[in-house]
């Protein structure tokens, strides 16, 4: 299959800028980036979800219009995601089998069972077909959704980011499957974040970046550093280098936080005046500390100091009366409520503030405090009594944003703030971090954008797959060095206090 | 800016904006609404008096006292199916310890509790156990009129003090009797909660998506807490006005009541899905569905049939907003198609 | 043990567990009621469970797919009303036409409920909340408040609620019983062997799955409400034949007594899991209940709602609390035992 000068954008996004591709039959294909590189449109090119821009996509040397996913079906390629789509109430040979067509009027229950078993044994894999697939570990359930490709005759499988829910054990058992699959012919699309793994299992390495392919070789000819050079590889652009703001007093003190199979032994200190960035890849569960921090999916251990005193944070409510504000990365599942105004979003989360005696709203307040903002920050709204879903993705950012500088935290934790943004609110947004910090806030922020959190924060923390793997100064931290550790290259990386 | 949030069908259509989709909703209501009192005047002389009117909505008047607080729960993305049941309840309850000589005021009030305690039961459930809304009530419905029926069993429950008779139906304010005076002043504190209040707006934001008010810090749980226990005793309050108002009670009283009262609401522009609507709507659909009442039986139909009726609206009220949507992403789909079309004309060509 | 533990998975422990429990309130009657165990109380609760069980299996198929339909007992009312004043009317109607007749009626009643709720994407509850009412009113309006009584219908009729498959000493196996065993082993046949079937569960327990792997999930239910209304039609003819007296107001609340014989039975009210079976235990359970309470002078028969409601509750609650939880015991049991994944 090869992909020809594909190129698509979302808005003002590029996306993917002429990537051109070629997959083999019979060969294991890396595709790696950082996020926001662009793979996973590539794959939802490829699978015919999106459509792209400019380009063309090539099989077996003809050019083929992939306009929606059954019609990739058809054409043998299949995609395999982090969630495994699975029917939990059916076994698992119903689930292999389902969604043929062609098995006959009548369900032959002997018949299945045996075909599926056929299949998990091509696979080398042993599971019990008549199983509900309820009861399967998710690395089962991956298993199964492979079996289901092979029925279905797939010839170019994707497979994204399969291992990041993984055990070591597991894993292995995964690549024997993959590389069963590679010897049989099938051509593998392999998305992946943990750099040892991929390098270990793939055939071919194929490196994007900022949505344009950087290399394409062989995985015999490249060495790791080459990797990760590739992957980061640009220059620091003078973002609004953060100005170093007095370090205050001690805020919060984090010690061994955990909750069971999400993350644990998270020890961390932040300081009034300090932006502590949290680097880490997709899996890293930077995202599911920050929640722990603020309520909404509370930590099962460790021991959390705020201000001077021990607390336990089990609700939202808890953490803002504390002096927590928690900015989520995804503004339109958790952040904003698209019908409701600008002025109804900023002021939610504080409403009592505007409440006369009776507990009605005193609306005239709640504008002018809207109004503050919207000149603040400079959200581009006609009013702020417009519908939210109505603004720009960086001005519902910046509402957003608003909403939780208007209560005043201590501690502000940010997450993905400048993710789907254009690079001037970016800057805005970078520079209000920036005198929030000079104004005694704690900031904590989690990015995946490399240069925006080495640009930013005067220390930083690095995780992986929900372990601290690295805490360092703003000085001794480099591109490459944070995304080694979080990609697990080990390097102890333990350089700064906690 | 909560009146901004009153689309409905959710304002998932961004060509028309949330107020005029809006209007043109509660435009149409006004307009059915027109030809039904046109038609019934033509039937019956003296049909916009007064005197009629109240008498129309005397006889509705605890569906749409009901109907105030199912609003709040649909707009909260929940359902209430056991709230007939609860007036049920509460109206036996008072029938039982009145027959055994508890004297009425008292049986009045340990009615309203028991309501009370019905609406905190479904409430504990779908609040804090998670289960869903619709589950939970269903079995309410069912099990309250149980409970109604236990307590009754097949008796009727008659003779009740002067007062009590009376108790809806005297001339309070001018012409208007008691129990309108209860709905007007309930109508006024709806709308005042509604639309101005913290609650209401957390109910509005929590039907918006309930993930975003927990993020926000929004007490979800208390919320819903709150507006099912609120429910349950405004329908014992209905309940017991009803009983008042027929002069007897029996285990079956109110059955089927949910139909006009569900209806009442998601007419009324209300989204089952939650986060949008108004009080104003559901005024207008009340209207309509008094005065298609009425007009249905100026030409004798039963009961039965006007309740089919009804069942009709319900189901035209919610498919309507659907097949807008479809029709409106069929035309968009074919726009953009038709655009893709002329692009990709202008790059084939040299 | 292991293939004990296999075959023998939570719903199927469910099931007996249904099964002792329907032994254990049959014994009890037994030491309550005097002349419990009598012909004539098998047949009275046995046909009872019949017309339960046959709607039930309807309600079944439309709850699989995470739908609800509550207007049966309107269905049920409707056909067997109809059919019945058709007899009346031209005693001379064959057999055959009559149930044909009232399943056909009955499937396009069904075929209403499935076009809102799978093409025009309307909720459940509502649309059958709506149709309840409607056909209600519709019946009313036909039957113009006349009752349809034993003897302006053909004697075959009335000869039906007392003609025997087979008789066992003093048990008499009443042809209707027959007729609903045959429809809950024809569907129950179905869910388990036609694609069709296996398909509802798929739709039920993960219906974006479904449309991923390309299923065609709107006809799937469609077809499940249509086969819902049938049944509901086939059970309006057994009430014809069992009672033999009609009114407007016929099988009004039939559907709480079905709805409770579907959760009780183990149908998930979540969609994906349960089976018809299962039903057919819940409507044993419910018709034994009912017919029991009658003549059970220590509680009212009017605790029958209640009761409904209760045990409504109690199974949801109890699934979700219990099934869940066990679903996991046994999950992890069986990764213990069946081998690992591993390779040649």
């Amino acid at each position: 299959m090869h992909m020809r000068h594909i190129s698509k954008s979302f808005g003002a996004t590029q996306a993917l800028d002429d990537v051109s591709l070629s997959i083999y039959p019979g060969e294991i294909h890396a595709l790696i980036g950082e996020n926001g590189a662009g793979k996973s449109t590539l794959i939802k090119v490829m699978t015919g979800i999106y459509q792209p821009d400019q380009g063309e996509i090539l099989l077996d040397g003809r050019s083929m219009q992939i306009s929606n996913s059954a019609a990739a079906q058809d054409h043998g390629i299949a995609a395999i995601y982090q969630e495994p789509v699975i029917f939990p109430d059916l076994n698992v040979a119903e689930n292999i089998f389902i969604s043929h067509r062609d098995r006959g009027a009548i369900v032959r229950w002997g018949r299945m069972y045996k075909d599926a078993a056929t299949i998990l044994a091509k696979l080398g894999v042993k599971l019990d077909v008549r199983m509900p697939a309820r009861g399967l570990t998710l690395a089962a359930q991956q298993a199964v959704e492979i079996a289901k490709a092979i029925s279905l005759k797939v010839r170019v499988l994707v497979m994204d980011e399969p291992t990041s829910s993984l055990s070591a054990h597991e894993v292995a058992q995964l690549f024997k499957l993959i590389s069963t699959l590679r010897n049989q012919g099938v051509a593998i699309l392999f998305i992946g974040h943990r750099l040892e793994e991929v390098l270990e299992i793939a055939d071919r390495v194929t490196i994007l970046r900022d949505g344009k392919l950087i290399s394409s070789t062989l995985r015999s000819q490249v060495t790791t550093e080459q990797v990760i050079r590739d992957m980061v590889g640009r220059q620091i652009e003078d973002f609004f280098a953060k100005s170093q703001a007095e370090r205050g007093d001690l805020l919060m003190s984090v010690r061994g936080l955990s909750k069971e199979n999400v993350f644990s032994d998270v020890n961390f200190d932040v300081y009034r005046g300090e932006v502590l960035g949290f680097a880490g890849l997709v899996g890293a569960r930077r995202t599911d500390v920050g929640l722990a921090l603020f309520g909404v999916e509370p930590a099962d251990a460790g021991h959390i100091t705020f201000a001077g005193k021990e607390v336990k944070i089990h609700s939202p409510e808890q953490a803002l009366e504390l002096g927590i504000a928690y900015a989520t990365e995804d503004r339109h599942r958790f952040g904003l409520a698209i019908l409701m105004s600008v002025a109804t979003n900023i002021t939610l989360p504080t409403l009592r503030r505007y409440l006369t005696a009776l507990g009605l709203v005193r609306q005239s307040d709640e504008y002018a405090t809207a109004e503050e903002y919207r000149q603040r920050l400079s959200i581009h709204a006609p009013s702020v009594k417009v519908e939210v879903g109505r603004l720009s993705g960086g001005n519902q950012q910046k509402v957003m944003l608003s909403k939780w500088l208007n209560a005043g935290p201590k501690l502000l934790i940010l997450d993905e703030p400048t993710r789907g943004i254009d690079v001037l609110t970016k800057a805005e947004v970078h520079r209000m971090i920036n005198a929030l910090a000079a104004q005694g806030l704690g900031i904590i922020l989690i990015s995946s954008d490399l240069p925006e959190v080495l640009a930013m924060s005067d220390r930083i923390l690095v995780m992986r797959e929900g372990r601290q793997v690295g805490l360092l100064d703003r000085e001794a931290a480099t591109q490459e060095k944070i995304m080694a550790a979080a990609m697990g290259q080990n390097r102890p990386a333990m350089e700064a206090q906690p | 800016m909560a009146r901004s949030a009153t689309s409905p069908a959710g304002g998932r259509n961004l060509l028309l904006g949330a107020w005029e989709r809006l209007k043109s909703w509660e435009g149409l209501l006004l307009g059915v609404l027109v030809v039904i009192v046109i038609i019934n005047s033509l039937q019956a002389p003296a049909y916009l008096s007064i005197r009629n009117q109240t008498n129309l909505f005397q006889l509705f008047i605890e569906k749409i006292i009901i109907a105030l607080i199912m609003t709040f729960i649909l707009i909260n993305g929940e359902i209430d199916l056991s709230v007939a049941s609860v007036m049920g309840l509460a109206a036996s309850t008072l029938g039982r310890l009145y027959e055994l000589g508890v004297p009425i005021e008292a049986a009045f009030l340990i009615g309203l509790a028991v309501g009370m305690a019905c609406g905190l039961l479904n409430g504990f459930m779908i609040a804090y156990t998670g289960l869903p809304s619709l589950v939970v009530t269903l079995a309410g419905m069912i099990g309250y009129r149980g409970l109604a029926y236990v307590l009754l069993e097949d008796r009727f429950i008659g003779n009740y003090p002067e007062w009590f008779s009376r108790l809806g139906q005297q001339p309070l304010i001018g012409p208007f009797p008691l129990a309108l005076v209860i709905f007007f002043v309930l109508l006024v504190g709806a709308i005042i909660v509604l639309q101005y209040s913290a609650f209401g707006r957390y109910v509005y934001v929590i039907g918006n998506s309930r993930e975003v008010a927990r993020y926000s810090g929004v007490k979800v749980r208390r919320v819903k807490m709150a507006l099912f226990i609120v429910s349950g005793l405004v329908a014992a309050l209905a309940g017991l006005l009803y009983a008042a108002r027929l002069g007897s009670v029996r285990g079956s009283v109110a059955e089927g009541f949910e139909l006009d009262i569900i209806t009442m609401v998601l007419m009324g522009g209300v989204n089952m899905y939650g986060g949008a609507g108004s009080l104003y709507g559901v005024l207008l659909s009340i209207l309509i569905i008094l005065n298609l009442r009425n007009g249905m039986s100026l030409i004798n139909l039963t009961g039965h049939v006007q309740t089919g009726v009804i069942g009709v609206l319900l189901i035209l009220s919610v498919l309507a907003p659907n097949l807008a949507r479809n029709i409106q992403a069929t035309l968009n789909r074919r726009r953009m198609r038709h655009l893709a079309g002329t692009l990709s004309e202008a790059q084939e060509s040299p | 043990m292991s293939a004990l533990r296999r075959y023998f998975r939570p719903e199927q422990v469910r099931e007996l567990v249904l099964v002792f429990l329907i032994i254990v309130l049959a014994l009890f009657f037994g030491t309550q009621i005097r002349d419990y165990y009598t012909g004539r109380t098998f047949i009275r609760i046995s046909t009872s469970i019949a017309i339960i069980a046959a709607v039930a299996t309807g309600e079944t198929l439309v709850v699989l797919t995470r739908n609800i339909d509550i207007s049966v007992a309107s269905i049920v009312g409707f056909t067997g009303y109809f059919v019945g004043m058709q007899l009346v009317r031209h005693n001379d109607i064959a057999p055959l036409v009559a149930v044909l007749m009232a399943i056909g009626i009955g499937a396009v009643m069904g075929l209403l409920n499935g076009i809102l709720v799978a093409y025009g994407k309307v909720s459940s509850i509502l649309v059958t909340l709506g149709t309840l009412a409607i056909y209600r009113g519709i019946l009313v309006n036909y039957s113009g408040a006349k009752t349809i009584t034993a003897n302006s219908l053909p004697q075959w009729v009335i000869d039906l609620s007392s003609m025997n498959i087979v008789s066992i000493g003093e048990l008499d196996f009443r042809l209707l019983v027959g007729l609903a065993l045959a429809v809950v082993v024809f569907f129950q046949l179905m869910l388990t062997y036609l694609p069709f079937g296996r398909r509802l569960y798929a739709i039920g327990c993960n219906p974006n799955a479904a449309r991923v792997a390309g299923l065609p999930s709107q006809r799937i239910v469609l077809v499940a409400f249509v086969l819902c209304g049938a049944l509901c039609g086939l059970a309006g003819f057994m009430y014809l034949a069992r009672f033999s007296y009609l009114t407007a107001v016929a099988a009004q609340g039939m559907e709480m007594s079905v709805l409770a014989a579907v959760v009780v039975g183990g149908v998930s009210i979540f969609g994906g899991s349960g089976t018809v079976i299962g039903a057919l235990l819940g409507a044993t359970m419910i018709g034994l209940l009912e017919q029991s309470l009658i003549r059970w002078l220590v509680i009212s028969e009017f605790w029958r709602s209640a009761l409904l409601g209760l045990l409504i509750l109690l199974a949801v609650e109890g699934d979700a609390a219990i099934m869940n939880r066990l679903r996991k015991l046994w999950a992890r049991s069986e990764l213990q035992m069946a081998p690992k994944q591993e390779n040649k």
